[in-house]
């Protein structure tokens, strides 16, 4: 007999989800459970049935030095999970540099199954000390679509890269069982950014980010985001080149701009021109069957409308998780 | 007879003035003969210290040795790994920071944060001495844990080739990891292991590590080039991946452990070769000559920092590697959209 209520779980900062594809066709959560400071929301009446949401939050809007989040994710064979959260991940400064905030995810795939985390970026607060892990294992025709992004901070106050330290790891594993006994790593992305200068020849760490106000990551893997990432790759493999000269008379460029472009083609010429204008710099690269992307830009907000109109312009996320996964991106 | 005393006594004297030249002659040569010796004796103690103070015997010297002769051909530039062909980001990174012919108008900037107080930090023109304390971290926080554990265990030489090959999330940076790699693999059949004296503990060793490496590798190659046939190039990435691809760092940190490279040693070399590799690239690029070349390479300041270096990650375990500088990535990663290139990286 289920409980109507979210189960708390034993320890601090602990959660768990587990998504189940019901009688219906449609995904649910056969558990919800979490204790403070982590916080899990699933809107009562779904706006949308392409995929079951869960809103990730934590009491009083951020992650207080020391705090542990712990959150496993069970997604079972057909069944699509969406993850948000509301507004920047907010990292607040630690009384001492060996006060860790920590965020663990661990996140299991059955076959068939999605995983779209969309969330926010982490904006880490100056002072602030904080590890991040998350770990995917995917069954072999699972998806995931993962956007992990850190933010210099409140840059309103003028933080520009201030925290003490910050550790992302991404590991994306095929299951155990799966061809490979005991799974193999298939990408991972570990991202050091740490204060203290190795010595004073080296760059400190503002230096080191190049007025670079956010970083991002996008890992997409499986059946379901073949299409999302081929699409990244053919943009990546159609931008203009760097160092080309346009010899083109003034004339004959106006006359290009009034000339039949194809909606695709105005989107592209407009992204393009906001890529340039807001200095972002992404690659894409195809690694051991997924697809990432990684994205930089001297203001936030350029970051969120690139990642945005890529992930909208393409179309596969609204179509397999519905219009609510991309909450955060736009 | 007054006349033949005068001569008597003549000849008397004459006598007395012989006898005073015999006996001076007879000093004279004895004083010549006394020097001679002390001469001789002062040389020959002197020799014999010259002898035990600056002419040691060769096999004592610390040069010679099997280690240090490693040491000195794997530090060589000359070494065929084909690094000339590869700036690890420097030639992107010039492209990338440009100046613009223009001054650009900010339009994004200002209408984004119009109440911003801060102005943003711009980055510095491009540099040698921006990008080689940036580089340096990155290639040693990306790549040395993985030299130093082959070192460490060159047994885990496949599974460490797998897992970095897990973490070069760049097509640009895994060409040049790869090419180096399989470069230094064909230098160790073809070359440096028939110098393992036959039999030996390290011949047997290496035998027993990077020979079922090298035919891991050669089965993975010819099935990817098959299924490569099939399907066109840019598909063949969504298969599995091939047990293991020879990237340069793990091959190294074994090659050097088994031709006896100290651990301290082999982290040095490393990380020297990627600043050689930098400033050979920089005066390719135009951007110094040779002197400032070995002027660079001479410099306290590079010594320091490889030393750094090697003491940041001395401690750091491979699952604790990652990326220290996220702007080379995008630098490395953009290389292939550049209009011209001189290198593959």
């Amino acid at each position: 007999m289920n409980s109507p209520f979210p189960k708390s779980s034993s320890a601090a900062g602990e959660g768990k989800i587990i998504a189940r594809l019901q009688p219906d066709g449609v995904s649910g959560l056969e558990t919800i459970t979490y204790q403070y400071p982590l916080k899990l929301i699933s809107p009562s009446k779904p706006a949308e049935d392409k995929s079951v949401l869960v809103f990730l939050l934590s009491y009083g809007g951020g992650l207080v030095g020391g705090d542990q989040v712990d959150l496993s994710i069970h997604v079972h064979p057909q069944a699509k999970l969406t993850i948000v959260t509301q507004g920047h991940t907010k990292v607040f400064t630690s009384t001492k540099p060996d006060i860790v905030t920590r965020q663990t995810l661990r996140a299991e795939v059955a076959a068939g199954g999605a995983l779209c985390l969309l969330p926010d970026p982490v904006q880490p607060f100056a002072g602030s000390v904080y590890e991040q892990t998350q770990i995917f294992k995917l069954a072999k025709d699972a998806s995931l679509c993962l956007l992990d992004w850190v933010t210099q901070g409140r840059s309103a106050r003028g933080e520009d890269w201030s925290f003490v330290r910050w550790l992302g790891r991404n590991e994306v594993w095929t299951r155990p069982g799966d061809g490979d006994n005991g799974g193999r790593l298939l990408v991972q992305d570990s991202l050091i950014l740490d204060s203290a200068q190795a010595h004073p020849q080296m760059k400190t760490l503002r230096e080191s980010m190049h007025a670079i106000g956010i970083m991002g990551t996008l890992i997409l893997r499986g059946p379901l985001m073949k299409s999302l990432g081929e699409f990244f790759l053919d943009e990546f493999a159609a931008l203009p080149r760097i160092g080309a000269r346009d010899w083109r008379s003034e004339d004959a460029k106006k006359a290009e701009v009034n000339e039949g472009l194809s909606a695709a083609e105005t989107w592209r010429r407009d992204r393009l021109k906001m890529e340039k204008e807001s200095g972002l710099l992404w690659s894409a690269a195809l690694v051991r069957g997924c697809v990432v992307v990684k994205f930089g830009a001297p203001e936030v907000e350029a970051g969120r409308a690139w990642i945005g109109s890529m992930l909208v312009q393409e179309g596969s996320i609204d179509e397999i998780f519905g219009n609510h996964a991309l909450l955060c991106v736009k | 007879m007054s006349q033949l005393q005068d001569g008597k006594a003549m000849v008397n004297e004459a006598e007395a003035i012989e006898n005073d030249i015999a006996d001076l002659e007879r000093r004279l040569a004895e004083a010549k003969l006394k020097q001679r010796q002390a001469l001789q004796q002062r040389n020959s103690t002197e020799e014999s210290e010259l002898e035990a103070t600056l002419v040691p015997s060769p096999s004592q010297t610390t040069l010679h040795s099997p280690a240090n002769h490693f040491l000195l051909l794997l530090s060589d530039s000359a070494l065929p790994l084909g690094s000339f062909a590869f700036s690890s980001g420097l030639e992107s990174y010039l492209a990338h920071n440009k100046p613009p012919p223009f001054s650009p108008s900010p339009s994004y900037n200002t209408t984004s944060l119009p109440n911003n107080p801060v102005p943003r930090t711009k980055p510095p023109p491009p540099s040698f001495t921006s990008f080689l304390p940036l580089s340096l971290s990155s290639y040693a926080s990306t790549t040395l844990p993985y030299v130093l554990a082959a070192h460490r265990n060159p047994t885990q030489l496949a599974l460490l080739d797998d897992t970095l090959d897990a973490t070069i999330v760049c097509t640009v940076g895994r060409r040049a990891s790869v090419a180096q790699g399989r470069a230094l693999l064909s230098i160790w059949e073809r070359s440096l292991s028939a110098s393992l004296p036959p039999g030996s503990a390290s011949a047997e060793k290496a035998a027993g590590i990077l020979k079922p490496f090298s035919v891991l590798l050669r089965s993975s190659s010819s099935s990817s080039t098959s299924s490569a046939t099939n399907t066109s190039s840019s598909s063949s990435g969504w298969n599995d991946p091939p047990p293991v691809s020879a990237h340069l760092p793990p091959l190294f940190g074994a090659i050097c452990a088994l031709v006896g490279l100290s651990l301290e040693q082999t982290a040095y070399v490393y990380l020297l070769s990627h600043v050689k590799a930098l400033v050979s690239a920089a005066v390719r690029a135009g951007m110094f000559g040779p002197y400032q070349a070995q002027k660079t390479l001479a410099s306290r300041a590079a010594q320091e920092m490889i030393a750094a270096m090697v003491e940041r990650e001395w401690e750091t375990g491979v699952e604790k590697a990652g990326q220290s500088v996220p702007v080379m990535d995008l630098w490395v990663g953009r290389h292939e959209v550049l209009y011209s290139r001189i290198f593959n990286s």
